[in-house]
């Protein structure tokens, strides 16, 4: 048996896209896709901004309540970029496609970001409303534990330098990454089992007028996570081809 | 097949010619147990039987990644690596024969360092060694399986040594955890408990699967 994945050289997005800024045709179509998300983000930033200054205030946690609109939305985007990083890494590792390896890439750093966010917001509102900062709640320590994981991922990526080496080891690190998130929950499950995270929201579950800033900030987030995606996409796919424009261009030593 | 026990009988006979690995983990977790030790708030009988699963396996885990780390260290001189990855067959193999080594060379030492932690904190392990064994073979299996896979990766890295232990720890949470518990259930002399048994094996298999098959992408350059 021997590996799929194939030398730069002979990839298969390789060469072929020097016209378009070295973006393959999935990254194209991408880049044409951030534009109109761009907008729609902006618009939707706005009414979001409105929405959640008018939701009424929470009789007992106070104005500290309204991080409700940012911090479940957050931990959404951070699973689903750690989602794109393993698909992304095996679609790299049977396919041999570079453009799915940059999409690990941007699906990590995004994901971290919004995990990074998560794990700030998610404190402050525990001090108002729990009374401290940290629990070894379930869910926390799963994203803990999932952001050292893609922490780790980055770390690897920045220190085994460019090429198709590194892809590969940060595509198997990338599913290592992501069969983590159902085994540390198990892990909870079975010896450590003191959530106080409320279960799954329910219809109804949130106060009168905290729906619709809910359901907008689901949707701001969510854009703006598709958003950075894309861009970061991008930038990795121009970064790569210019790097190699430049080694082209300089004179053999 | 035969590459794994060729690279098997290589890594064990080197390490007998040498005695290295073995011996830099074996004073590193007797030396932690002695650590762990002024550490502790009060040197109580109880308090050290209580503590002293975690604390074990915290030895464990450092010893690990000491020895994993040197385990392809000694393949990077006279490009050994790049002969490896020319080996006929699966890689896959070579995968296995190194972690079966790594296996057998942890479990020597975990062993021995049990003793010392006998000796140290005055914990009885004779009532249940064999329970114990078969937690600590469980758990060291998940260990040497993605550690091995890990440290192949983390010694063609220019962080190497330093970077294995950031990308292992989070990997091992659910190792470690499953066998913390089965441990201190097998002191209290319960028996092995069911749920730490399912969770090791489910981890060990998960793991062997993924490295098995990714350590087909590690070697090349």
């Amino acid at each position: 048996m021997t590996p799929m994945t194939k030398p730069f050289s002979q990839t298969k997005d390789d060469s072929a896209h020097t016209t378009n800024g070295g973006l393959s045709p999935l990254e194209q179509q991408a880049t044409r896709w951030r534009q109109p998300f761009g907008w729609l983000l902006v618009v939707i930033t706005l009414v979001y901004a409105w929405a959640v200054f008018q939701a009424p205030l929470d009789h007992t946690q106070g104005v500290i309540q309204k991080i409700l609109y940012v911090h479940p939305p957050l931990a959404y985007g951070a699973y689903l970029g750690f989602v794109i990083t393993a698909i992304g890494g095996l679609l790299y590792l049977w396919r041999g496609r570079e453009d799915c390896d940059r999409l690990a890439i941007s699906g990590a750093e995004v994901g971290v970001l919004f995990c990074t966010l998560m794990l700030v917001t998610g404190p402050i509102w525990a001090r108002g409303t729990w009374g401290r900062w940290w629990s070894w709640d379930p869910r926390l320590t799963v994203t803990l534990l999932l952001w050292f994981v893609y922490l780790a991922y980055l770390l690897l990526r920045s220190f085994s330098g460019p090429g198709p080496r590194t892809a590969r080891f940060a595509a198997i690190y990338g599913v290592i990454g992501l069969v983590l998130i159902p085994l540390n929950y198990y892990v909870i499950e079975i010896f450590d089992n003191r959530s106080m995270h409320p279960d799954n929201l329910e219809r109804g579950s949130l106060g009168d007028g905290m729906g619709w800033p809910f359901l907008l900030g689901n949707l701001c987030l969510g854009f703006a996570f598709i958003y950075l995606v894309l861009l970061r996409w991008e930038v990795e796919a121009r970064r790569v081809f210019q790097q190699r424009q430049e080694a082209l261009e300089e004179p053999d030593t | 097949m035969n590459i794994a026990l060729a690279i098997l009988w290589k890594d064990l006979v080197t390490e007998w010619r040498a005695r290295e690995r073995v011996i830099a983990m074996l004073l590193f977790s007797i030396l932690t147990a002695v650590i762990f030790y002024f550490a502790l708030p009060d040197q109580r009988p109880e308090t050290l039987r209580t503590l002293t699963p975690g604390l074990l396996w915290t030895a464990y885990l450092f010893a690990a990644i000491l020895g994993l780390n040197r385990s392809f260290a000694l393949e990077l001189e006279n490009e050994a690596l790049s002969g490896l990855a020319l080996a006929p067959g699966g890689r896959g193999w070579i995968f296995l024969g190194k972690a079966a080594a790594n296996f057998i060379l942890l479990s020597l030492v975990q062993a021995l360092t049990a003793l010392a932690f006998a000796l140290f904190y005055g914990v009885d392990f004779s009532s249940s060694a064999l329970n114990l064994a078969a937690v600590i073979m469980l758990a060291t299996l998940g260990i040497c399986s993605v550690g091995t896979l890990l440290a192949a990766m983390a010694v063609r890295t220019r962080l190497r040594e330093v970077l294995l232990p950031i990308l292992l720890l989070p990997a091992l949470v659910p190792v470690l955890s499953g066998a913390v518990h089965g441990t201190l259930s097998v002191m209290a002399g319960e028996g092995i408990p069911f749920s730490s048994v399912q969770l090791l094996i489910v981890i060990d298999g998960i793991y062997l699967v993924i490295s098995f098959l990714g350590f087909e992408y590690i070697l090349d350059e």
